[in-house]
């Protein structure tokens, strides 16, 4: 019975994370996240002017920028540039800073699996410690479903990516613990895919519970 | 004064027609517009489609040409998709390089081809190592009124389903090619995947098939392609977070469509095989 309990237990529990705020000097933000082996590290500038053409007078424009490690920016990473932006979008009260900007920047430093994911998170963390005003915070989670005997594997890294069939990566808001973002690949039906979410909602929690240790642990003086 | 109406106050005038339960061009929430494919239109190509979603026209054509694989992977052909979209389709797009939208799609059909499986890329191979098929899919947008992503799956199914390559023969020992044009072999699709987008507004509001002017003001984007049975890519970037309730619903609906484009396809298709049996 006990050790029933305990796999159910550890079949939500994600890689080990790892985070660092302030790292950067410059930026009004600053987030380095680790998750597994998993490395970025993201910087905000922001509310700034923004450029006249990219500016909306309404509200605040959101420019991301995500460098790969080697190489430069190519078409893939436009992809998880439009992610990580329209997801901060969602998130931050663009109405509060009209016609400024708010810039988003992610280096990747090692990729072993759930890149999306990790971006999505240390982006959120960074916004947290640059203090931009949010609706909510989300937390990325990704997951994958084995090839041979269709397990779902939660958070899984690059060896264990090579046998999956598909893979998943959602963003979950803080409040309701609604999809903000999914991203898929591979072939699935519709109960796999209703499965995967419940268990990414599901292990979501952990990653917010670790947001809230952090931000616990930076922000001893409030 | 409804013209005008609209121009002045594009927000509202859009919200008050959502909240008659009717969209600005008189359609249900949940109902789609029609569609219509044209097959084998453009001549010089190796096969080509105009596939159309309301106003919203994608043309494409298929250039095969002949070249040598990467060593890499020495059985396996190249599929080279690419999308413009030029000024001339929106006001929005600008003459120059292509936008990030527009890099952003073409990874995104690029994603749906290799997950759905409809291309076998060793069915392009002519000889291990030497000589592979390199198949240009150029996706030109005539007309951009929503729903973009659908109407480039569309266009691109319809043309691969009628692609025919010429045989083409390699000798090992002198290295020469020779192609036979009169002899045009049908190239096997495995897959017919179908894409179908929503709009999500204010209150978990589901909108299928969205035009222009509702996709720039609504508040989330979702796309889903579906194989026969299998869901090959849910694509949702961002925007107002969803319900399970809500992903459940878009996919019944868009099982439904599916259906139809996929028939509408295949008969466009086999009115092509009845010409040349009559020929």
């Amino acid at each position: 019975m006990d050790t029933s309990e305990e796999t159910s237990q550890s079949e939500y529990i994600l890689r080990p994370m790892n985070c660092e705020l302030n790292q950067l000097s410059m930026p009004d933000g600053s987030a380095m996240l680790m998750q597994g082996n998993t490395a970025v590290i993201a910087g905000i500038y922001g509310p700034v002017e923004a450029k006249p053409q990219k500016m909306i007078y309404d509200k605040a424009s959101i420019e991301v920028s995500y460098s790969p490690i080697k190489g430069p920016t190519k078409v893939d990473d436009r992809m998880t540039e439009m992610y990580i932006k329209e997801t901060c979008e969602a998130a931050i009260i663009v109405t509060f800073h009209p016609a400024s900007a708010i810039c988003i920047n992610v280096q990747e430093l090692e990729d072993s699996g759930g890149m999306l994911g990790c971006t999505i998170n240390a982006a959120c963390l960074a916004l947290i410690n640059a203090g931009i005003p949010m609706k909510f915070t989300f937390a990325a989670v990704n997951c994958m479903i084995q090839e041979d005997n269709e397990d779902i594997i939660l958070d899984p890294d690059s060896i264990q990516l090579q046998e999956a069939k598909a893979e998943f990566t959602f963003a979950f808001d803080s409040m309701d613990k609604n999809v903000i973002c999914c991203y898929t690949t591979g072939c699935f039906t519709e109960t796999e895919f209703l499965k995967a979410m419940d268990r990414c909602k599901q292990a979501s929690q952990y990653v917010f519970d670790f947001y809230r240790n952090l931000v616990k642990k930076y922000a001893n003086v409030i | 004064m409804d013209s005008q109406y609209k121009i002045i106050h594009p927000v509202k005038y859009l919200q008050d027609h959502l909240a008659q339960d009717v969209r600005p061009d008189g359609r249900q929430f949940l109902s789609f517009r029609s569609i219509s494919v044209n097959i084998s239109s453009i001549t010089h190509a190796d096969s080509s489609a105009i596939f159309k979603i309301g106003n919203t026209t994608i043309v494409c054509g298929i250039k095969a040409e002949l070249a040598a694989p990467k060593a890499e992977s020495p059985e396996y052909g190249y599929i080279v998709p690419n999308i413009e979209l030029p000024p001339l389709c929106s006001p929005k797009f600008r003459p120059g390089p292509p936008s990030d939208q527009a890099q952003v799609v073409v990874k995104l059909i690029e994603n749906i081809l290799r997950n759905s499986a409809a291309i076998d890329l060793k069915d392009l191979c002519v000889f291990k190592g030497k000589l592979v098929w390199v198949l240009y899919c150029d996706l030109m947008c005539i007309n951009y009124d929503g729903s973009i992503i659908d109407a480039c799956i569309g266009a691109l199914t319809a043309t691969l389903n009628t692609l025919t390559l010429p045989e083409t023969l390699y000798n090992i020992e002198t290295g020469s090619v020779s192609v036979n044009y009169t002899k045009r072999l049908k190239f096997p699709i495995k897959a017919l995947p179908v894409s179908v987008s929503f709009a999500i507004f204010n209150d978990q509001l589901l909108i299928a098939d969205p035009t222009d002017d509702e996709e720039s003001l609504c508040l989330g984007r979702l796309t889903i392609v579906m194989n026969e049975d299998k869901i090959c890519c849910i694509h949702k970037p961002g925007g107002i977070p969803i319900s399970q309730d809500l992903f459940l619903r878009s996919l019944t609906k868009c099982k439904k469509r599916a259906e139809l484009i996929r028939s509408l396809i295949d008969a466009a298709v086999s009115t092509i095989k009845q010409e040349h049996l009559n020929e």
